[in-house]
């Protein structure tokens, strides 16, 4: 695997295109921008409710399926895309000057579902409201950019970092996994189908968290490979990993998928084997090199990882789930998965695709600014939570408290759009700046030696 | 003295370019309207004394650069400041048709010999160094105080007064020394489109600001939504200062196209939004942004942007710009909107013509493989979409299942569940629990995950459709505390009749084995113990009194299937007049928790013991005694 997706092994010849990854970003943080934009909005509605008669037919309930709707496919995903590019060796060469249409399509496509939400057409099926003609469009991107990267890894078949045979099988089987998703999105948002329902709560069982989180895992597993040099000597701790991920596996693999609810000790106890993951990660992390730009954001991943995987399994304990179920308790601990985990994860692994150009998520006032509202905002949802689980109508009759904690948390919402916002406005300036620096594998080879 | 770094920072340019844009803004643009209209001209005199202004501007503007009466552009200014001053005290004065004329003229000329020196020498006061934010400063600032409510809503005379006196602030300014010399280089650098694009471009931004701006004026419900309340002037104020600044850093970033670009799509799209008056809260954020980007530009263009060769040559360029883009298009915004009303969508499309079109030129010649490749992918999902068969078009659903969409349409599970938890307190409030098969039945279930209202899958059992449909229309004035916006556009087609029809079919098997139990709830001895007679009244007056008091029957009595009684009145007809004291107040309470069933009396399932043992208090020692019964 030492060849494996590694950068630092690339032929001179064919240089990094750095403003591939720049434009990633930027994409990816207008989308931050946009949606969050909007999460102030909806923050503001639920405050002065008077003001929706302002807003016509584009109502409270319409603005939340493009809030929550960018944040995943905008914000979230995009770095996703910028890390295929430079796994498949898309950034390189001539291929480079296809990532930027195909990040202009991938826009578009969300561009239309925005306005197919605001005009009324949604699924009803929460993060897959895709509907009518941008049910079609957002998959024909994702089709779009499987087929760069299929190209890609075809015409980089001679570089070293495919020499091997493991390392072409790898990205090989990678393509044939990334194929089945623009079908299973459009699968997925037709109205045939439905995840598994906790009978007790309505929310998801714990065989289907547990399945949720194990991919997530797999991701912060595999990650490593396509962007971080292996440490000598840390063999092990990685192979621990991988072998307890399988275990794992194996043991979601033997749970039922059935209707069943979260009393059941199989359900809670297989929830709570994410526990091992609190000291595995920081140490399978300190297995690989980073770069320098990335170690606060790092820090940062480790921290959230760590709260919504023990905050994930408290929230699911019976007892807990009940009386938080549908409140805005668990809007809180949402918010530690996106806000929180989710959005340190991609901003780390945005710093190191962009490795010197990561500065722009690197000023301070922007990193304290995020995530001090971050926890602001985590533990007045909270607060709300636990008072509105022993009263309904603490938020369906809203007092002086309720309006005191959504103000405070409207201002929490603003701050973090401030922070979003430096980071569009750098990630533009970047964008602007002559190219970073043509040869700057050899750069980065430097700097992290 | 000032000390020299206070002298050196380029604050007099801002501040020139700040009172220029009150002056003009809340006096000649606003306060002057009013004072016109005070001294009695109208219709075709104030048409008259208007273009009198416009002639003075276009001339002034034209004329200036070639002046050679005052060389100095100190004096020239302050003859300017002088002019423009002194028109606005005049108008103070109770002028006849003539003078009113000549004041207005006065007023154009001032404007004119002001604006175009100012800025054709305009890094004269800035300095070199920051010239660009300090434009922008100069016009957020002026945009910003012209917004504060106590000036906005100050009589005209007052406005009249601050901006003729600032004027005379100006002719200070320009007393105290200069800062150094300035470093041109800097923003040279910036590329420049030709001067006839430019030209064209601004004419199209103010003709579209002015149109929307005389719209906004003319139109109560419109005026309402953009610039009255303190709130909104508020929002105004710091969204034009926030904007001028933006422009000034995207006019150095960007360059002036991609400022006069992003203007046009703010004010077109304002100007889109403002043909439903539904829409205006919108319209109130784009216009502000479009107008304070491309005011920046107005005066960054002439001043520091434009690649003239000599200071005349720039002062040229600025009399062109302010006269023919500035007061043509104007006149010309205006009498659009007093003629149609509105802006045509074609006219916003042609003004994007002429301000996008050479910029989507360069982007195809750019970008033509991401427009290519955009467009293709557009199209073949177009083409795929049209040609895989939808599973069931509108036409051919049930009332049901299109009053369901609606719900999904409007994202009512973002604040409603459908799912009442079973061994909770969800089962007593939005009872009964269905099973995970009936759920199941349902594609796709619509659970929801967060509850802002209460929850909805027994709501057809609990509320009459009558209760639904005013709900809908208005919810506050149903539900006293509803946070609920209203959704009263669905009836204006079928959509509403449709959903609720949906929500009327929501109950289940178990209805009737719910209102058993309903009949056997009574509020705990806690409750009772803690009930007060005055949170009773409180209680009673938010959420009874919509429909109990004269005003709530009246406003709803159409629709009710009884008329609901006046409870000082009577009758009753589910109270029974051999109940005791308490059992009346318990048979009270569980009318004010669950309603009435079959009827339009809605329960308060929400409310706690503790409040509807108060609500039921209240109630027994003020209804009149049910012997009247029918």
């Amino acid at each position: 695997m030492e060849g494996f997706m590694n950068p630092y092994t690339l032929d001179e010849s064919e240089r990094y295109t750095p403003r591939v990854i720049a434009g990633t970003a930027w994409h990816s943080l207008l989308w931050l921008v946009i949606a969050n934009s909007v999460g102030v909005l909806i923050a503001i509605l639920l405050l002065f409710p008077g003001l929706n008669k302002f807003l016509g037919e584009w109502t409270y309930g319409r603005w939340v399926m493009v809030h929550m709707n960018l944040e995943l496919y905008g914000w979230t995903a995009l770095p996703l895309v910028g890390f295929l590019f430079k796994t498949y060796g898309s950034d390189r060469g001539p291929m480079a000057d296809w990532c930027r249409p195909v990040l202009w399509v991938w826009s578009t496509a969300l561009t239309a579902g925005a306005f197919s939400w605001l005009s009324g057409h949604s699924s009803g099926k929460l993060f897959l409201d895709w509907s009518g003609y941008a049910r079609v469009l957002f998959p024909a991107a994702l089709f779009v950019l499987w087929l760069l990267l299929l190209v890609s890894l075809i015409r980089s078949r001679n570089r070293a970092e495919n020499a091997s045979l493991a390392a072409w099988a790898t990205k090989l089987l990678g393509l044939a996994i990334l194929l089945a998703v623009p079908f299973l999105i459009y699968a997925a948002a037709g109205l045939n189908r439905y995840p598994p329902v906790n009978p007790d709560t309505g929310g998801p069982t714990g065989t289907s968290q547990l399945e949720s989180s194990l991919a997530i895992v797999a991701i912060l597993l595999m990650l490593p490979f396509g962007i971080a040099r292996r440490k000598a000597g840390h063999s092990k701790a990685i192979a621990a990993a991988w072998v307890v991920l399988v275990a794992e596996s194996l043991l979601c693999a033997s749970l039922t998928r059935a209707d069943i609810s979260h009393h059941l000790v199989t359900q809670y106890v297989s929830l709570g084997s994410l526990l091992v993951w609190l000291p595995l990660t920081p140490v399978y992390y300190g297995a690989f090199q980073w770069h320098n730009n990335s170690r606060p954001w790092r820090i940062a991943l480790l921290w959230w990882w760590a709260a919504l995987i023990v905050t994930g399994w408290v929230f699911f304990l019976p007892g807990v789930l009940d009386h938080f179920k549908f409140t805005d308790g668990l809007v809180g601990h949402s918010f530690i998965a996106m806000a929180g985990f989710t959005s340190s994860f991609i901003i780390f692994v945005m710093v190191e695709l962009l490795g010197d150009g990561g500065w722009i998520f690197n000023r301070a006032r922007s990193f304290y600014l995020w995530h001090g509202s971050v926890i602001a905002y985590i533990l007045l949802m909270t607060i709300a939570g636990w008072r509105e689980g022993f009263d309904p109508t603490f938020t369906i009759v809203p007092g002086l408290a309720r309006n005191c904690i959504y103000a405070l948390r409207l201002l929490s919402g603003v701050l973090m759009l401030i922070a979003s916002i430096d980071w569009f406005l750098d990630a533009s300036t970047l964008l602007l700046e002559p190219v970073l620096s043509s040869n700057s594998a050899q750069t980065r080879r430097e700097k992290t030696a | 003295m000032l000390p020299g770094r206070a002298r050196q920072s380029g604050w007099q340019g801002a501040s020139l370019v700040a009172i220029t844009y009150i002056y003009f803004l809340i006096f000649a643009q606003f306060a002057f309207l009013k004072r016109l209209a005070s001294l009695g001209w109208a219709d075709d005199h104030l048409k008259a004394v208007m273009a009198a202004m416009a002639i003075g501007g276009m001339l002034f503007s034209l004329l200036t650069a070639r002046l050679n009466l005052w060389p100095s552009p100190n004096l020239r200014l302050r003859a300017g400041l002088l002019a423009s001053g002194a028109a606005a005290l005049l108008s103070l004065l109770q002028l006849g048709l003539v003078a009113s004329f000549g004041v207005s003229f006065l007023i154009g000329a001032g404007l004119g010999l002001l604006t175009v020196t100012l800025v054709t020498h305009l890094r004269q006061w800035t300095g070199g160094r920051h010239a660009l934010l300090l434009v922008g400063l100069g016009t957020g600032i002026g945009y910003f105080v012209c917004n504060l409510p106590p000036f906005f809503t100050a009589p005209p005379e007052v406005q009249t007064s601050v901006a003729g006196l600032l004027c005379f602030a100006g002719i200070g300014i320009t007393l105290l020394p200069a800062p150094a010399k300035l470093e041109a280089a800097q923003i040279a650098q910036l590329r420049a489109p030709s001067f006839l694009r430019v030209l064209v471009c601004f004419a199209a931004l103010v003709w579209l600001d002015s149109a929307a701006f005389f719209i906004i004026q003319g139109n109560p419900a419109l005026k309402a939504g953009t610039w009255q309340g303190e709130v909104h002037l508020w929002a105004n104020g710091l969204l034009h200062l926030l904007a001028a600044l933006a422009s000034a850093w995207l006019l150095r970033r960007r360059g002036l196209i991609f400022v006069l670009s992003a203007a046009f799509l703010m004010l077109g799209i304002a100007c889109l939004l403002l043909l439903h008056p539904s829409r205006v809260l919108f319209a109130s954020i784009f216009y502000p942004i479009g107008v304070s980007l491309y005011s920046v530009a107005l005066v960054a263009y002439p001043s520091l942007l434009s690649p003239a060769s000599s200071a005349g040559q720039r002062g040229r360029q600025a009399g062109w710009i302010y006269a023919t883009a500035g007061w043509g298009g104007s006149a010309m915004g205006i009498g659009m909107g007093q003629n149609l009303g509105h802006v045509p969508p074609a006219f916003v499309i042609a003004a994007g013509a002429v301000v996008l079109i050479p910029g989507l030129f360069t982007a195809l010649r750019w970008r033509a493989r991401e427009l290519a490749l955009t467009a293709l992918v557009a199209l073949a999902s177009f083409c795929l979409y049209r040609l895989v068969p939808s599973a069931n078009t509108s036409a051919q659903q049930s009332q049901l299942e299109r009053g369901r969409q609606v719900y999904i349409s409007e994202g009512c599970i973002h604040c409603h569940s459908q799912y009442v938890r079973p061994n909770t307190a969800d089962v007593l409030m939005w009872g009964p629990a269905e099973t995970i098969q009936d759920v199941r039945l349902q594609k796709p279930p619509l659970i929801g995950n967060r509850r802002q209202g209460p929850d909805l899958s027994q709501v057809g059992a609990r509320r009459s459709s009558f209760w639904l449909k005013a709900h809908f229309i208005d919810p506050a004035e149903v539900s006293g505390a509803s946070i609920m916006p209203s959704f009263d556009f669905l009836f204006r087609d079928g959509r509403g009749d449709d959903l609720v029809a949906y929500l009327a079919s929501l109950h289940g098997a178990g209805t009737l084995k719910r209102q058993e139990e309903e009949a056997h709830w009574h509020p705990t001895a806690a409750a009772l113990a803690q009930a007060s007679f005055d949170d009773g009244e409180r209680l009673f007056r938010r959420y009874c009194a919509t429909c109990h008091s004269a005003g709530g029957r009246t406003r709803w009595q159409a629709g009710f299937k009884r008329f609901p009684p006046d409870l000082t009145v009577g009758p009753f007809l589910h109270l029974q007049p051999s109940e005791s004291n308490a059992e009346r107040m318990d048979r009270l309470a569980q009318i004010a928790k669950f309603g009435i069933p079959a009827t339009d009396m809605p329960g308060h399932e929400y409310l706690s013991d503790k409040d509807i043992a108060s609500i039921s208090l209240w109630l027994s020692q003020n209804i009149r005694q049910p012997i009247h019964n029918q």
